[in-house]
């Protein structure tokens, strides 16, 4: 899943014909100034200024500034870029207009297995959170388009009379046309609310998690995906994010500041389990990663480099189960020069080494390793006859 | 028996070299359990109507490539199961078309990285056909003993330590390919191995979960127990506790969840597969799957490490109730054939090379002359006459030699458009002919009256130096054994309009003071004849011929120095044409002398 950053996101509904209040993305108070010259609304409507960055509680950072006219959103912008909350700078800020309004419902699509389901309130903002009984679905089977006539029933079993009726009913089946059609994942917009002016259904804010895979069939999806956890990517991850998206086969690096057990294990399956083991022996992890789908050794080796840069590490767990087709002679080629690279640069003082692996060239591989012995570094080598999360269990009495 | 995949699979694989690696795992394991290659057929437009050649023991053998999955099965009736190994972005087309053959009632998709929307469409469409629909990210399926599809396995050393070559009583289905592995090894090592294993594939949606494999393992009376691997996201684990614990089971349940360290780390993290990823609202997490599991009966070991044990214990029960009996292995086990490296490098055969070579070796990093690096060679101030006598005498020669090899070669590198080899040349070019093949041409013109004398003067000067021959003895000689004296005579140089080239070349190496017997001798020859006829003098490739014999260069290689040399000419001349674009051209008729005899009738055919 992808998350998609709220302008880009508003950009996608308004493509699909939902209604977004007018607004703009802008990375300095200038800017915002000269596109107040510009457009009408900027000086007609009060604003809301939020910054523009995968955060959240931005309300309680200050970073929500509502009921402004241009000047004052022209100096909350100010005030917001290059604030700095935990690793993320705030480089964007999206000024959109406020809209006058009541009443506030709910309305979101969500993947399923069969297909999908649309969701829909007569209540929104904070309130559906706590009356999530309130909120009515429509099933969908993949494939499947929903019928005018079960959206007006989602709509009014959801409590919806009258002409709203109808337009609550419109505006659900455009959010998922806008679904169906974008690869999303999920959607959601909380509040809908009706415009004063015109009647008409807005969408306030929206939450976009669009389907990554899909991308090739999407050339006008132009922006970056954020980061789903509430912090930018630092700049190793986007460093092996880089080398992902150029390899045959995977790596992928999270770091978790704080801990002292570095992880390097191979496979998207097993490296869970190794996670899981570090975490059930009271260990603290330091990272997660993975190696699968016989990468090639450059990557790994740029992958073993990241890992032995993570700060205060004492054990690198090197775990992997038995591999169906990864080489591990080469893939721990890769490694091996990592750990040689880190070394050279006084990295692995104090850091002792497990490993444990099985596959295609394994005695090759895991004699290399041991190999390493030789050169001076603390290492443990094991091969399929120790059960796959048992370094990690001696990894962690060591210590 | 087994579910799914069995002696009776035969395979079409969609897709280029990741199917033909897959076919090469098939076929050891189809090696291994004395059965004939199961793959029939291969779909992969760019390669249609050629063959992909997939080793079967020590032979090959060629499976044919089609276009289409109906060219397929249309020519390989039996064909029943299909591989998609399709890149993502094209990989639901060429599902759909695989499902809607009526040939094929299982497709297991290989691919990575397919959007979740074609998943469900694939897995619905399926579902709808009644067929199977595995995947996507599936490792693959392995029965024992039966049939592999995939790179399911591994190895195939990893096929015989896990006992894969004949069935055992546990089913496998996991997520995770690298885990299917594991738990397959666990289950041969803990008990007596697997009936049939299944990779369900990593993504949110795959198209068959645990629950339509459980069931199929439930009626398959060979599996008393499955052993399911699951990790957080998603709710196919809670699925398959609701369908275990709905009512009372033949199977034994055996099941690890991962994800456990989601509790306490970074809400939204993504790992390795799409579909581990915690809920917004924490369904799907490790816990609340690993609590269902436990509560529809299933047995749920702590750790992974607790489910080899686990599985062990199940087998000693079924074992005591005599539900399964103890297996008699078979006494010896196809051995795959080594390639001829693996076999040297393990001393178990001795190959009789089939050329030697003495002079250069470019296995290194670099290649070598006669031992020496090639870069060192440079670094330390050697030209490239220093590569010539390495490469063609096995020395390294010295400065002066070597100035005297480049002077050589300097007057010999052109020699103008006219003469054969160039003349040849510029016509090949004019004609369109690409470098190699001109520059080819002209070289073949280098033969005895044109550029070829080199060797043949070389050899009769050293003869004569050799025997201590005067020079009346040496024309004499050569007048009765070899013809005219190669080395001596120009066409149009003589003595009163003698070839500077040649002047230039003795006065140097004159100057030098350093022993010339060959020169010297070749001289004395061209006093006599010139004396004789004016343009009887010692020409270039005579002298060149002797000078180089005096350095030492084996008679055979003196050839080497024109041709090398008049290279460089060849290629100038054909850049040149081609720089000009120059026309094919022709002779004028005016410039031969048409001797062939009169038109005339032809008389009738007997």
């Amino acid at each position: 899943m992808a998350k998609v950053l709220e302008g880009p996101g508003m950009g996608l509904m308004k493509k699909w014909g939902i209604h977004v209040p007018n607004y703009v993305v802008v990375t300095s108070a200038d800017e915002l100034a000269k596109l107040g010259q510009a457009n009408d609304w900027m000086k007609a409507s009060k604003l809301v200024a939020k910054a523009h960055e995968a955060l959240g509680s931005r309300f309680k950072l200050g970073l929500v500034k509502v009921g402004l006219d241009l000047n004052s959103a022209v100096a909350a912008t100010k005030e917001m870029i290059g604030r700095q909350v935990g690793s993320i700078t705030v480089k964007q800020v999206i000024v959109s207009e406020m809209v006058a309004h009541k009443e506030e419902y709910y309305c979101a699509v969500k993947s399923t297995r069969e297909g999908s389901e649309i969701l829909v309130a007569n209540c929104g903002g904070i309130e559906v959170e706590s009356n999530w009984d309130r909120v009515k679905r429509l099933c969908l089977e993949v494939g499947q388009s929903p019928s005018p006539e079960a959206l007006t029933k989602l709509s009014k079993d959801a409590g919806f009379t009258g002409a709203l009726a109808k337009k609550m009913a419109d505006f659900a089946g455009k959010m998922f046309t806008c679904f169906d059609n974008e690869d999303a994942q999920y959607l959601e917009v909380n509040p809908v609310v009706v415009r004063e002016s015109d009647g008409e259904p807005v969408a306030l804010d929206a939450v976009t998690l669009l389907d990554g895979d899909a991308k090739f069939r999407h050339p006008d999806w132009n922006f970056q995906f954020a980061a789903e956890f509430g912090r930018a990517y630092s700049k190793d991850e986007v460093e092996v994010m880089t080398v992902d998206s150029k390899i045959k086969g995977s790596v992928k690096f999270i770091e978790i500041p704080g801990g002292d057990t570095a992880m390097l294990p191979a496979g998207g399956g097993a490296s869970v389990y190794y996670s899981d083991a570090v975490v059930a022996r009271g260990g603290k992890l330091a990272n997660y990663a993975e190696y699968s789908g016989d990468p090639p050794d450059w990557a790994v080796e740029v992958l073993t480099e990241k890992v032995c840069s993570l700060p205060g590490i004492k054990n690198i767990i090197v775990g992997g189960a038995i591999a169906n087709f990864t080489d591990v002679k080469k893939t721990f080629g890769g490694i091996i020069n990592g750990f040689r690279k880190a070394k050279g640069d006084g990295k692995m003082k104090g850091v002792k080494i497990w490993v444990r692996r099985g596959g295609p060239r394994e005695k090759e591989g895991l004699d290399a390793m041991r190999a390493l012995k030789d050169e001076g570094f603390d290492i443990n080598v094991f091969d399929r006859n120790t059960p796959l999360t048992d370094i990690v269990d001696k990894a962690l009495q060591k210590q | 028996m087994s579910i799914l995949a069995n002696k009776d699979t035969r395979v079409v694989i969609q897709g280029g070299a990741a199917g033909v690696n897959a076919a090469r795992r098939m076929a050891e394991f189809c090696y291994l359990i004395k059965r004939p290659l199961n793959v029939e057929a291969f779909v992969y437009p760019p390669d249609a109507g050629k063959t992909n050649e997939i080793s079967y023991g020590s032979g090959l053998i060629a499976i044919p490539v089609y276009k289409t999955i109906a060219e397929a099965t249309k020519n390989h009736p039996t064909i029943n199961t299909s591989l998609v190994y399709i890149g993502a972005d094209r990989a639901m087309k060429g599902t759909m078309e695989a499902l809607d053959d009526s040939h094929i009632k299982v497709v297991s998709m290989i691919t990575e990285g397919v959007p979740e929307k074609d998943a469900k469409l694939l897995g619905a469409h399926a579902r709808k056909l009644g067929k199977v629909f595995n995947g996507p990210s599936s490792i693959g399926i392995i029965s024992a003993g039966a049939c592999r599809l995939g790179v399911i396995g591994g190895a195939f050393d990893n096929l015989v330590l896990s006992k894969l070559y004949r069935e055992g009583s546990f089913g496998v289905i996991t997520k995770s390919g690298g885990l299917s592995n594991e738990i397959i090894w666990i289950c041969s090592q803990f008990a007596d191995g697997i009936t049939t294993a299944i990779g369900i594939g990593g993504d949110a949606y795959p198209g068959t979960d645990y629950v339509s494999y459980l069931e199929m393992f439930e009626n398959d009376p060979q599996t008393k127990a499955v052993v399911i691997v699951g990790e957080m996201g998603g709710d196919l684990e809670e699925r398959a506790a609701e369908w275990y614990g709905a009512k009372k089971r033949r199977v034994k349940l055996i099941g690890v969840v991962s994800g456990f360290c989601q509790e306490s780390l970074p809400k939204g993290m993504k790992f390795g597969h799409a579909g581990a990823k915690e809920g917004m609202k924490g369904e799907g997490s490790a816990r609340s799957k690993s609590d269902a599991l436990k509560k529809a009966g299933a047995i749920v070991p702590a750790t992974f490490g607790a489910l080899g044990p686990a599985i062990k214990d199940t087998y000693q029960e079924l074992l005591k109730s005599g539900q399964v009996k103890e297996v008699v292995e078979p006494a010896t086990l196809p051995k795959l054939p080594k390639t001829v490296e693996e076999a040297m490098k393990a001393d178990e055969v001795m190959v009789a090379p089939l050329i030697r070579t003495t002079i250069s070796d470019d296995r290194g990093d670099e290649p070598c002359y006669d031992g020496y690096p090639a870069s060192e060679l440079i670094n330390k101030g050697y030209e490239i006459p220093h590569v010539i006598g390495l490469l063609w005498d096995k020395r390294l020669i010295s400065k002066q030699e070597a100035e005297i090899i480049k002077r050589i070669m300097m007057l010999s590198a052109d020699h103008g458009p006219c003469v054969s080899g160039a003349y040849a040349t510029i016509l090949a070019a004019c004609a369109g002919i690409g470098l190699s093949q001109a520059v080819a041409a002209g070289l073949i013109m280098i033969g005895p009256r044109f550029g070829g004398a080199v060797t043949d003067a070389g050899r009769w000067f050293k003869y004569a130096v050799d025997n201590k021959m005067s020079v009346d003895e040496f024309l004499g000689y050569m007048k009765k054994n070899v013809g005219p004296v190669p080395g001596i005579g120009h066409r149009v140089k003589s003595l009163r309009n003698p070839d500077k080239r040649v002047k230039e070349l003795v006065g140097y190496v004159k100057s030098l003071n350093i022993k010339t017997p060959c020169l010297d001798f070749a001289l004395q020859v061209e006093q006599v004849t010139a004396a004789k006829k004016d343009n009887l003098i010692l020409n270039v490739d005579g002298t060149m011929a002797a000078v180089l014999v005096d350095l030492g260069f084996p008679v055979d290689s003196l050839n080497g120095f024109f041709i090398l040399s008049r290279t460089i000419g060849l290629i100038g001349h054909w850049v040149d044409q081609k720089r000009q674009d120059s026309r094919l051209i022709r002779l004028f008729d005016y410039l031969v002398n048409y001797a062939a005899p009169k038109r005339r009738e032809v008389p009738p055919l007997k």
